[in-house]
């Protein structure tokens, strides 16, 4: 039986070196540009006859952008629908990585911390950015909330500093993990598929199930992805 | 496991974030405006075709109203002329009723006057012929002295007995 950790190995498919750092082309970047590349197809195919009566392809991205609509209206509010170019791409990337993933031979690149992690990472900025506009230097606020006496500074500050840096670091875990147990799942009960024979029917079917079931974890995973970045962007533009 | 070998980190990064930022390009330069068009247009429609059907709806009920006040006016003249006719005709035929049971009673007066004087007229001329009469059977019994005058006064001192 083939290591089920195998599928998650990065390999270069073009070599690339920028000065000294190693930004090689690889499996993991091409299923990058293959979702960048479906969502973009997927959303002009359905977009392609637009009408004020929707077919079902157009409804099905409209009730798209709704859902993403009012999951920032509510976490957020009316001011936060100015950022719904960036979370609605966050949406649509993370579904769109998890759900490729789900093909045979493809690549997840979101059950990779750094790839996860780097996501994670420019939400964060992001926010910061946001945050630094809209309070400009009450900003800092954020790591001293008000009515704190400032002798518990060296305290707080700390505790509020590592509560911020952890906020992407649990929304990249989260979804990393869910995605690679996933995958592993599936990958060690095909396994068993070939090597119990006949009686490999038994966990051709569950992994038929699972993998019904993993479809479900991708757009849950990327909902919750968007929900818990919505709920840091109000962090960011609102009072604590 | 792969996933914790940080050394594709650069490649990572770098793609990454050419891809999302290319697919954030893409999304808010052409995707969501178009999206957000058309739900923005039907939107609209929607709300505008709401506010016409509830004016449409307004309309109707005032014309209901009106329709129905008409109705409930109308109504109630015509109830007052036919009262008013009603009264005009039980006047006219009261009163054309009292008018011939007036002349009824005066013809009748007149009828009996008529009588009464023929009746008188009637009796006077018996008298006469029975004074005639009276003479005519003196003279018979060859009683000629007898004026017609004395039978009268005769008879008429009868009458009077």
């Amino acid at each position: 039986m083939s290591n089920p950790m195998e599928q998650f190995v990065i390999k270069p498919i073009i070599p690339l070196k920028i000065g000294d750092v190693d930004v090689s082309f690889t499996n993991s970047s091409l299923f990058m540009v293959i979702a960048v590349v479906a969502c973009t197809a997927m959303f002009a195919l359905c977009l392609r006859k637009r009408s004020l009566v929707p077919n079902a392809a157009q409804s099905l991205v409209e009730s798209l952008y709704e859902f993403v609509h009012n999951l920032l209206k509510e976490n957020v509010g009316m001011e936060g629908l100015k950022y719904f170019p960036f979370i609605f791409t966050v949406f649509t990337f993370v579904a769109f990585g998890n759900v490729l993933g789900l093909f045979p031979y493809a690549f997840t690149f979101t059950s990779h911390l750094t790839a996860v992690g780097c996501l994670s990472l420019i939400a964060l900025l992001f926010n910061i950015c946001i945050g630094i506009k809209k309070k400009k230097i009450g900003w800092l606020r954020t790591f001293l909330p008000r009515g704190i006496p400032l002798a518990l500074a060296p305290l707080i500050v700390p505790i509020e500093m590592i509560s911020f840096l952890s906020k992407p670091f649990s929304l990249t875990v989260r979804l990393v993990a869910n995605m690679t147990v996933g995958h592993i799942m599936l990958k060690i009960i095909a396994g068993f598929i070939v090597g119990l024979g006949v009686l490999g029917a038994v966990p051709l079917l569950f992994d038929s199930a699972i993998i019904c079931f993993e479809i479900f974890i991708s757009l849950l995973q990327a909902f919750i992805y968007t929900v818990l970045s919505c709920i840091y962007l109000g962090d960011a533009i609102h009072e604590h | 496991m792969p996933q914790l070998d940080f050394s594709v980190f650069p490649s990572q990064f770098f793609w990454l974030t050419i891809c999302f930022f290319t697919l954030l390009f893409i999304m808010s330069k052409f995707i969501i405006p178009k999206l957000g068009e058309m739900i923005n247009l039907r939107k609209e429609k929607i709300d505008s075709e709401l506010a016409t059907a509830e004016r449409l709806k307004k309309q109707v009920e005032e014309g209901i109203e009106r329709y129905e006040t008409a109705l409930r006016e109308a109504s109630q003249k015509a109830n007052l002329a036919l009262q008013k006719t009603k009264d005009e005709l039980n006047d006219t035929v009261n009163r054309k009723q009292s008018d011939l049971a007036a002349r009824l009673n005066a013809e009748i007066a007149q009828g009996e006057q008529r009588i009464e004087a023929a009746k008188s007229k009637a009796l006077q001329k018996i008298e006469e012929a029975s004074v005639d009469l009276a003479v005519d059977v003196l003279a018979k019994f060859g009683i000629s002295k007898v004026s017609a005058e004395k039978v009268r006064k005769t008879i008429a001192g009868l009458e009077g007995e």
